[in-house]
């Protein structure tokens, strides 16, 4: 009967989900029958009542802490190597499986390519650590050998660096900063260990030489997508003095500026920027900033140094 | 380098100063200045181009490149995931599981849906889990009684101190919040999400049906399921 169909629609159009023809045959209906009038108004008066509840946002605070806790999880996190790929997940293949029978023959066959992919996972760098010296000293590293590094150290009073790094087994490379291996190493601690500390440790050790143009893209790189507030700090240290020099500097300093979540590293950037206040773009940031910052600290900040500069006509 | 063409790399992102990233889809967008936008402020379209590119470096295990991906989303997520579960904690909870779970899987993402679609996938799953896991405990729960028999929250009783606040308006809206969640309660798990997506976050039911990987009619008919039901529990109300 028509009108059973009108009262589903009713939901339907209160929501504002009926197609436009649909909802044009609604109106024609409702015009003429009574009852589903009825039906139409007392339905929009309960929507009326429900629309006064509204779902709260969540507090800055929360927001916040779940941020944070979200950052420290990701730090120990693995994400799925492509070996995780072929291993199968069972409850998810079966659900797929009983709609689509298809899909079994292909279950067997993935089946075997799980059961020899999951064999890959326990030749990962989780084998023996046999410390070994660096035989071959004029030989760069292939990046693709390397399976992750295990501690960056400097020698204390010396400049030797000591890189321990796995590839099938673990390896050691000494040398001192401007030794080529030891540079490569640097360059792939900073970007791709898991721990903090080794990252912060292979930033720290770049910090010494930053005008090594390869340094300074990590050092950039880690200021703008390390995960962790102390490394991302030390870089920026690290750039502050090119700040005049080098204009990518100067823009990776307003790119931590303007998006950094760390209230630290953002009002070190403001400091670090200083020298280069007079610059238009960086002018320009400030005056933003100085009007739309949620920090109140930034705003008068940045409030300040524009003070400082001369009016332009 | 001019104020908004500067402008421009910032919302995008760094990419044009590194030299190991081949991807140039951002040079759309940095010809046209008036597409420009301090971040945080990005339109529809840039942030389109946006999360593509912070897709593929996530998917390259570029980490950071992962987390600002989450900042695109994180808000709408614990929303939802706040009033779902109607505990902080809870919500914190699923919020975490759900970004772990897209780190994780985010390899697997190929780009025939939406990211949005993608992720509210994951976060709505986590929630139906916690439906259903409610659900059964149910007796459990410890719950105080009015003296006529209806439950009441604690909570409610706390007077609003802020300033301005109209006392009478906002007991009656807690009363209300209080009763239509009574009501949510007697919905199926996914007559309550259907209706929780479509009623507090406004979604179109055809991106329901996509979350849900179900129809737009069959979400179409589960609305109408759940606002009979509610309108059948609170038929007392005024």
């Amino acid at each position: 009967m028509k009108c059973e169909w009108i009262r589903e629609s009713i939901v339907l159009h209160v929501y504002g989900e009926l197609a436009d023809d649909a909802r044009h045959e609604l109106e024609q209906h409702v015009s003429r029958c009574a009852d589903c009038a009825a039906e139409l108004k007392a339905e929009q008066d309960f929507h009326a009542v429900l629309m006064q509840d509204r779902a709260a946002d969540p507090t800055p605070n929360l927001l916040a802490s779940s941020r944070m806790r979200l950052q420290e999880a990701l730090e120990t996190a693995q994400q799925g190597a492509w070996w995780h790929r072929l291993a199968f997940e069972p409850a998810n293949w079966l659900r797929q499986v009983r709609f689509s029978p298809a899909l079994a023959s292909a279950i067997l066959i993935l089946g075997f390519a799980g059961g020899i992919g999951t064999s890959y996972k326990f030749l990962g760098p989780r084998t023996t650590s046999t410390t070994v010296t660096d035989q071959h000293p004029a030989q760069a590293l292939n990046d693709a050998s390397i399976t992750g590094i295990e501690s960056v150290t400097q020698q204390p009073g010396t400049n030797q660096i000591s890189i321990k790094y796995n590839t099938v087994s673990t390896e050691e490379a000494q040398g001192p900063l401007n030794d080529q291996r030891i540079q490569q190493l640097l360059l792939y601690a900073a970007r791709n260990n898991y721990n903090s500390g080794v990252r912060m440790d292979s930033v720290g050790l770049m910090t010494q030489n930053p005008s090594d143009t390869h340094f300074r893209d990590a050092l950039m790189y880690a200021l703008q997508y390390d995960s962790n507030p102390g490394v991302r700090f030390k870089a920026l240290d690290a750039l502050g003095p090119y700040v005049k020099a080098d204009t990518r500097v100067r823009d990776s300093l307003l790119q931590a500026l303007v998006n950094d979540s760390n209230p630290g590293v953002r009002t070190e950037a403001l400091r670090m920027l200083e020298p280069v206040k007079a610059d238009g773009s960086v002018r320009g940031v400030l005056m933003t900033l100085s009007a739309k910052d949620s920090s109140q600290y930034i705003r008068s900040q940045a409030r300040t140094l524009l003070a400082q500069l001369p009016e332009i006509d | 380098m001019p104020a908004d063409a500067w402008a421009v790399s910032l919302a995008i992102g760094e990419r044009a100063h590194s030299k190991h990233k081949s991807e140039r889809v951002d040079r759309v967008s940095d010809q046209d200045p008036q597409q420009g936008r301090m971040a945080g402020l990005v339109s529809q379209q840039d942030r389109r181009i946006d999360d593509t590119m912070l897709i593929r470096e996530a998917q390259r295990g570029n980490r950071g490149a992962f987390e600002e991906l989450v900042r695109h989303y994180d808000h709408a997520v614990l929303r939802l995931a706040l009033h779902l579960t109607g505990s902080e904690h809870d919500a914190q909870d699923v919020y975490q599981d759900a970004f772990l779970k897209a780190y994780k899987n985010i390899g697997n993402f190929r780009f025939e849906c939406s990211f949005y679609t993608w992720i509210y996938r994951i976060v709505t799953n986590l929630c139906l889990d916690h439906l259903r896991k409610k659900n059964v405990r149910k007796e459990d729960a410890p719950v105080a009684k009015d003296s006529s028999g209806g439950e009441y929250d604690l909570l409610d009783q706390v007077p609003d101190v802020r300033a301005g606040a109209n006392p009478e308006r906002d007991l009656m809206r807690r009363q209300l919040g209080a009763k239509i969640a009574g009501a949510l309660d007697k919905l199926t798990p996914r007559e309550r999400m259907v209706f929780e997506l479509k009623h507090y976050h406004g979604l179109k039911l055809r991106t329901v049906g996509e979350i849900l990987q179900t129809t737009e009619e069959t979400a179409k008919n589960t609305l109408f399921r759940a606002t009979q039901k509610l309108r059948g529990a609170l038929a007392d109300m005024r």
